[in-house]
């Protein structure tokens, strides 16, 4: 018998496809409805490989979905709530169509509401999947709690959206996850760590709403993103506040909860709520320690050994563990000027306390004039009332101190200086083979010392003290200036004691070079043999031989790319030299200049006296 | 029957006298005996069975070996559930008599209408207050009601579920006690929780899985950036923006310029030159001075057949051939040095070859990248490409307290989640405005012609 003829795309993409419009009719929803339950469920729409025939033949560009997600929405609970809710619609038009407010007033307030928990754990079946996918989320709900309520977002969403946003913040603060900080122009970027994961998120910067135009962006979708969010936000607090031994939910102050919207809270006086919110610490479960700090990393032998990367692990580890007691036992007084939120809650993250002005805002704990204030946080030029045993500084001391994991010196965030650039955070490590200037190199790690020490090292590290003061001189009004001028002073002794050392140097042979000879005698002497040691010349020799060798060994497959990734390493490499031998002359031509000039100055001293 | 003897003349003049001596029993025995059948039914209709009982039992003695069977109590109960209780036995009517009246008008129990008195009492009881108080007891009751019913419906926000531990989302699916004893397999299948069906859900595409929510900031747009990172930032938003401008350019070269452009008096005198083609021009005594008589006289002169003579055929023929032969020993003597260039052709050919090759590459290379950093086409409108942020100089203060507003985070979210593929960029469509049609009702309609008849009628000077 002749077999049944296969029509056209019954299989392969034409059948793995589905139109938007076969979609809505599968499912029987309105578009409105799909739209709303493809975002709960995480569904989105595909491209396909080859569109003509997922198309089906048709042309243009369809919106597609992918047949197996719409058959995974069938089997959806919330689909009949949905076709409910429409029937629950149709009796409110009725009744606005009939003219009978009072049932449309009481329909509209028992507006059934859908329950989405089960989605949440649907999409995220762990709690490392949840906190994976927080960014979006975070980003979106802080956005969210500035914004008024709007025609087409819900009013309680707002108002879910601060009160969640607060309980993360406390979350982060009783954790102390906080990594780094970035102040952009677009708001402050915050990087947190839970578990092993790092979330990133942006807060806007604090302003007056503004008005969005309607053709940017779509509202109503964004608040049904927003609805999700809320959802699972609220439940990763929950575990996290429970895995922080912290009642959940946390009590906080009036102006979180939609019931006591009508009192009519003005913006200024619910933002200073909500920073007084942050001051104060959630309350612990009855009968439970504080977390225990994590133990020392244990070392297992795993199967890329690698000691270099186990260290570098172990580093990390100690340098976070630093960084959580960054600010712990200091006092911060932040002035009025000062954005109060991020500082206030960076600052906690550390373990700081830290206090304001009580007449202009709630939720102060400590005066102006207590004593055991260590900083003060100023954004303005100058002060008329200054206290001594306190350093006043401007807040970027505090993002750059976080982002570098110590204390800054003060010297160049003081009030009125002119600060230094704010790096971002975020560059990525893996590009190690970078320029770098000694000044940042410096930065990074206290214990640098310049290469070339013995003879252009006391130039460099001259020069960076040259930099320092002039970055000093403006800041006159320095609450310490004596312990700087007698610093400077002391530096300056030091440079000169070396320079005359250097002076010698040229007069005389080297000094090093006798003392090596004279150890050298010392060793000339008939002593008991000794075992045969390995030459480290040898060793070298023999181990770059070995490593020609294996280099021939490396696939033909891989032969090019491997050309290329050496080519570019000593390319790389070159421009680093360079770039460091160019800094170097240009150090010498500089200290050269100096010398002279200095020299000069003598000069002209001792001519003076001597006239 | 007994009184009718005694005979007696008795005044019969009044209704109460005439009632007093009139013997009336035997008509009341009748009626008497009428309402009895009325209400038991006819006495001669009756059956047999009814009225007559067959005596079975003898005069009063009562045999013993009747077994009678106990009932149980459970079931004396049971079989008096059918039963009509007792205690509402009383209400049902008790004569078999139909009512005469078909439709009885309703009668209100007492004190649904409020008399005189009530009313009184009312008025007492509302200057008391008492009624007031009710109200407002009645009003409380309604709120506590509603902000019960409220907070019902904020359970939703409490979150008091550790979804990622014990706990599973309530209501969803039949718990797990039941299921052994009365919920059918197949219920339990239809219910089942939808992370537990045996149809997953496909995993996502690789645009939304890859890119990042939130990207990592280039350096540049710090409040306070360094000079170097604030440069590379600016070099990024120029280059975006001289596509801009040499993609506008291109559309705009091979659109709007690819047609001539005429001014509004050029067109209009196009137009009348056009349209008085082959009238009579209007007399111009200009143009008639350069023409100096009537003569015609043609622009170019006419055409003449000149033959060439044999000579200039030959000289013509021999210098084509000649022409041909130099370019034929040109080519023969470039073969000749063609064989010593071999090697450094071949060389060339390869060099280009591999020229070319290295370019195809590299195109496919950038091809393949630009596609990996482009949003997924979802739909048929193409999302907006990603702008670096322009951050002016200008707006660059350096501290904390005068930084503004440079990007608008909502929409730069919003191109986040299309550029990761969970959006189809779509243009917003705007609701038209309906536009009416307006009109005049016939009687309210003012025309022309009713002003002037006005004007008439009332005799106003214009």
């Amino acid at each position: 018998m002749v077999s049944k003829k296969k029509k056209k795309y019954s299989s392969g993409e034409g059948a793995q496809f589905m139109t938007r419009k076969a979609a809505l009719k599968k499912l029987q929803l309105s578009l409105k409805d799909f739209r709303r339950i493809c975002i709960l469920k995480g569904i989105y729409p595909r491209e396909p490989r080859n569109r003509k025939r997922a198309q089906k033949g048709a042309g243009g560009i369809k919106t597609l979905y992918h047949t197996k997600d719409i058959k995974f929405l069938l089997h959806e609970p919330i689909i009949w709530k949905l076709r409910e809710l429409k029937v629950y619609q149709q009796k409110i038009r009725r009744a606005r169509a009939q003219r009978e407010y009072g049932k449309m007033r009481k329909f509209l307030r028992d507006y059934p509401e859908i329950n989405i928990d089960h989605i949440v754990k649907e999409r995220y079946p762990t709690f490392v999947d949840a906190l994976r996918d927080l960014d979006d989320c975070l980003t979106l709900c802080f956005l969210f709690s500035t914004f008024p309520s709007l025609k087409k977002v819900p009013r309680d969403q707002s108002f879910l959206c601060r009160r969640l946003t607060v309980e993360f913040m406390h979350a982060v603060i009783a954790a102390k996850a906080l990594r780094k900080v970035f102040v952009s122009v677009k708001g402050f970027y915050y990087q947190v760590e839970f578990e092993g994961q790092t979330i990133t998120w942006i807060v806007p910067h604090h302003f007056s709403f503004q008005p969005q135009s309607k053709d940017e962006v779509d509202f109503k979708i964004m608040a049904t993103f927003v609805e999700f969010y809320t959802m699972m936000l609220g439940f990763v607090n929950f575990k996290l506040y429970h895995s922080l031994n912290l009642v959940y939910p946390p009590k906080l102050p009036i102006g979180f909860s939609s019931e006591k919207d009508k009192d009519l809270i003005d913006e200024q006086s619910y933002v200073s709520e909500r920073i007084a919110a942050m001051n104060i610490s959630p309350a612990k479960i009855e009968g439970s320690n504080e977390v225990e700090e994590l133990p020392e990393i244990d070392i297992f032998p795993t199967e890329d050994n690698d000691p270099q990367k186990l260290e570098e692990a172990k580093l990390e580890a100690e340098k976070i563990k630093k960084l959580k007691t960054l600010f712990k036992g200091l006092k911060f007084y932040i002035n009025r000027e000062v954005p109060r939120e991020p500082l206030v809650f960076i600052i906690r993250c550390f373990g700081g306390e830290c206090s304001w002005d009580k007449d202009h805002f709630v939720g102060a704990t400590f005066d102006e004039t207590d004593e055991t204030i260590a900083y003060q946080i100023v954004d303005r030029p100058s002060m008329d009332k200054q206290y001594l045993s306190r350093y006043y500084i401007q807040p970027q001391w505090v993002f750059d101190s976080v982002n570098t994991r110590t204390l800054l010196p003060i010297n160049k965030y003081l009030i009125g200086a002119i600060l230094p650039p704010h790096l971002s955070p975020f560059v990525d490590t893996i590009k190690d083979q970078v320029y770098i200037p000694p000044e940042e190199r410096e930065l990074n790690d206290p214990n640098f010392k310049p290469l070339n020490a013995d003879s252009s090292g006391s130039e460099i590290e001259e020069a960076s003290d040259e930099d320092k003061e002039e970055q000093n001189e403006p800041d006159s009004e320095d609450s310490d200036a004596e312990r700087a001028i007698t610093k400077q002073y002391q530096q300056e002794v030091d440079e000169d004691s070396s320079q005359d050392e250097e002076e010698n140097d040229d007069d005389d042979l080297d000094p090093e070079k006798k003392k090596l000879a004279k150890e050298k005698k010392k060793s000339m002497r008939v002593t008991t043999g000794v075992t045969h040691k390995e030459h480290p010349y040898q060793k070298e020799i023999e181990d770059k031989q070995a490593f020609r060798l294996r280099e021939k060994l490396v696939r033909k497959k891989h032969r090019n790319l491997y050309k290329s990734m050496k080519a570019g390493q000593e390319k790389r490499k070159k421009e680093i030299w360079l770039l460091r031998k160019k800094r170097r002359l240009h150090d010498e031509k500089i200290k050269d200049e100096k010398k002279a000039e200095k020299r000069k100055q003598k000069m002209q001293a001792l001519e003076a006296t001597s006239i | 029957m007994t009184e009718t003897k005694k005979k007696k003349h008795v005044s019969k003049k009044n209704k109460k006298a005439w009632r007093k001596h009139c013997d009336i029993k035997d008509v009341e025995n009748f009626l008497e005996d009428q309402r009895l059948e009325e209400r038991l039914g006819k006495f001669e209709t009756k059956p047999d069975s009814e009225i007559f009982i067959i005596d079975t039992g003898g005069d009063g003695i009562k045999t013993e070996d009747e077994d009678i069977k106990p009932i149980s109590l459970k079931k004396l109960r049971r079989s008096k559930l059918g039963e009509f209780p007792k205690c509402f036995e009383i209400l049902l009517p008790d004569s078999k008599v139909q009512d005469p009246n078909t439709k009885r008008n309703t009668v209100k129990p007492v004190g649904s209408k409020p008399t005189a008195f009530s009313k009184l009492t009312d008025k007492r009881k509302y200057e008391k207050g008492i009624y007031q108080k009710k109200i407002e007891d009645a009003r409380r009751n309604r709120k506590m009601a509603l902000q019960k019913k409220r907070r019902a419906k904020q359970v939703r926000q409490n979150f008091n579920l550790d979804l990622w531990g014990k706990d599973l989302p309530d209501s969803k699916t039949i718990p797990s006690t039941l299921c052994d004893e009365f919920i059918p397999p197949q219920a339990q299948l239809h219910n089942v929780l939808p992370e537990q069906r045996l149809r997953q859900k496909p995993p996502l595409a690789q645009t939304l899985v890859t890119r990042a929510a939130v990207d990592v900031p280039h350096p540049g747009v710090s409040y306070n950036p360094s000079y170097q990172e604030h440069q590379e930032l600016l070099q990024e938003v120029v280059q975006h923006e001289q596509k801009l401008i040499k993609k506008e350019q291109h559309l705009d070269r091979v659109t709007t310029k690819m047609f001539k452009k005429v001014t509004a008096a050029e067109k209009e005198n196009q137009w009348r030159e056009e349209m008085s083609e082959g009238l009579p021009k209007p007399h111009n005594p200009a143009e008639h001075d350069s023409e100096s008589d009537g003569e015609y006289k043609a622009i170019n002169p006419p055409v003449k057949n000149k033959k060439k003579d044999h000579k200039a055929r030959r000289k013509q023929k021999e210098r084509l051939l000649e022409k041909e032969r130099l370019k034929r020993e040109k080519i023969d003597k470039k073969k000749i040095t063609d064989i010593y260039k071999l090697r450094k052709l071949e060389s060339s050919i390869k060099k280009g070859e591999r020229v070319r090759e290295a370019q195809r590459a590299q195109r496919a290379a950038r091809r393949a990248a630009r596609a990996r950093a482009a949003p997924p086409a979802l739909s048929a409108h193409p999302a907006p490409a990603p702008a670096p942020p322009l951050v002016a100089p200008a707006q660059l203060s350096g501290d904390l307290r005068r930084v503004a507003p440079a990007v608008n985070l909502l929409r730069e979210r919003f191109e986040s989640l299309q550029h990761r593929g969970a959006l189809a960029a779509s243009k917003v469509m705007m609701k038209k405005k309906r536009k009416l049609k307006s009109y005049f009702k016939p009687g309210h309609k003012v025309t022309d012609q009713d002003v002037q008849k006005f004007i008439k009628n009332h005799n106003i000077e214009v």
